[in-house]
């Protein structure tokens, strides 16, 4: 049992407490974090779905998950200016799509 | 004269068919022996022999490296469990729906000596598709794996849409079956996919298992109808911007990817645990064979012996006699 949830919804972040009303929200790369009663726990999620159900209970799937303290910050520091430049120079729509997708998960990455 | 009656003696063996022998060694005996051969010869069995201990040196081998790579993939298995039991919480499961086109997916190995798991497979794919064929609906088939498909393409292949072999070349992971997974609903339509797998549950024990995953469409029926777990879809929000089709269109997907990547790993277990106990009990087998050509050998060896024995002593109290 724990007291709050935040995923990182296309939207937006969507903070999920006890109770909250039943869901089915896409999800975009970013910060999922679980707030228990001593701390935070902070996992990043590549994407995926979290579904809310009315019995308080929350499920996500993703993709991949990977515990905050399992990534480089330096990497992922350097990662982001050069995703932006190749952003700039990319060409086809793939290769846009592919280079986006490079930089929103660097500045999720990025944010705490 | 002595001599000649020797002779005379030592041709009436010659001939003759050596002494009986047990069960499996009586195929030995239409081995030719060449006419005139004074000694019983040991040689067959003994080349027999060999290659029977070489077969049961080489099953136990396959034994102990199938033990190896189950080891490695049964924790993978076990973990992708959870992939997509939040889907069966939000969706239900519903193996017994009645929908037009039905597409089976067999997951198979590719490599034989595992017992009957992928009899098992094809059996229950094909009964699968007799219990959902019907005036307009036939279910079409794609194979995963080449043992499924030499035995389904006997007698089901205009019904195969798509077979896929090779899977398990590289170690198995999720981006290549989704991947997979993204072909199959490309290319093929449906209403309801059917993925039927050997489910690992011990070293010993493989259940043959199907997992349904229904289509977009088809979950906004149920959940229209208002029955069972999909009726109460209705109930949940949708965060984001995008309908509720379009979301269900993406769970769909992922659903699909979630459960072939369990069906995948799971069906490995199973092919592993079950080459392990075809190849142990093939082990134990030939153990079984060497003993019992040991024991003819040794006969046949003391009866060339005793044979020699008679010929010398008989011809010795000739002479003295």
């Amino acid at each position: 049992m724990v007291d709050m949830v935040i995923v990182p919804a296309t939207r937006g972040q969507l903070g999920v407490l006890p109770g909250h009303v039943a869901t089915i929200a896409e999800l975009k790369p970013g910060i999922m974090s679980v707030h228990d009663g001593n701390g935070v726990t902070k996992y990043f999620v590549s994407s995926g779905f979290a579904f809310v159900h009315a019995n308080s209970f929350a499920d996500l799937i993703a993709v991949e998950a990977v515990p905050l303290d399992r990534i480089d910050a330096c990497l992922v520091w350097k990662g982001l200016p050069e995703f932006t430049q190749k952003l700039k120079s990319a060409s086809t729509d793939l290769e846009k799509a592919e280079v986006q997708i490079g930089v929103d998960v660097h500045s999720a990455l990025n944010s705490p | 004269m002595a001599m000649a009656a020797l002779r005379r003696e030592g041709r009436r063996f010659a001939p003759s068919s050596p002494p009986p022998l047990l069960d499996a060694s009586a195929l030995l005996i239409e081995h030719h022996v060449p006419f005139g051969a004074r000694s019983i010869s040991t040689q067959v069995v003994r080349n027999r022999m060999k290659s029977v201990k070489n077969i049961q040196k080489i099953t136990k081998a396959m034994k102990m490296v199938a033990a190896s790579k189950l080891r490695a993939i049964q924790i993978r298995a076990e973990n992708s469990r959870g992939l997509w039991q939040p889907f069966i919480a939000l969706l239900g499961d519903t193996p017994s729906i009645d929908v037009k086109k039905n597409v089976i997916v067999t997951v198979s190995s590719d490599k034989g000596l595992c017992g009957g798991i992928n009899s098992t497979s094809v059996r229950l794919s094909k009964g699968l598709h007799k219990l959902n064929s019907g005036p307009d609906k036939e279910p079409k088939y794609v194979v995963v794996g080449e043992k499924a498909k030499v035995q389904l393409i006997r007698d089901s292949r205009k019904h195969i849409h798509l077979t896929i072999s090779e899977l398990t070349k590289i170690p198995l992971n999720y981006t290549q079956v989704s991947v997979l997974a993204d072909d199959i609903i490309k290319n093929v339509e449906f209403d309801a996919l059917k993925i039927v797998f050997n489910k690992f549950h011990s070293v010993v024990s493989f259940i043959p298992t199907v997992s349904t995953v229904l289509s977009p469409e088809v979950v906004e029926r149920e959940v229209e109808s208002g029955s069972g777990k999909l009726g109460e879809l209705d109930s949940y929000e949708i965060e984001g911007g995008s309908t509720r089709g379009e979301t269900l269109q993406n769970l769909a997907e992922f659903q699909f990817s979630c459960v072939m990547f369990n069906a995948v790993l799971e069906n490995a277990c199973s092919e592993m645990g079950a080459r392990m106990s075809a190849m142990d009990s093939s082990s134990r087998n030939a153990g079984e064979v060497l003993d019992r050509l040991t024991l003819t050998y040794n006969r046949t060896r003391q009866a060339a012996i005793t044979t020699e024995l008679t010929e010398i002593i008989s011809g010795a109290s000739a002479l003295e006699g």
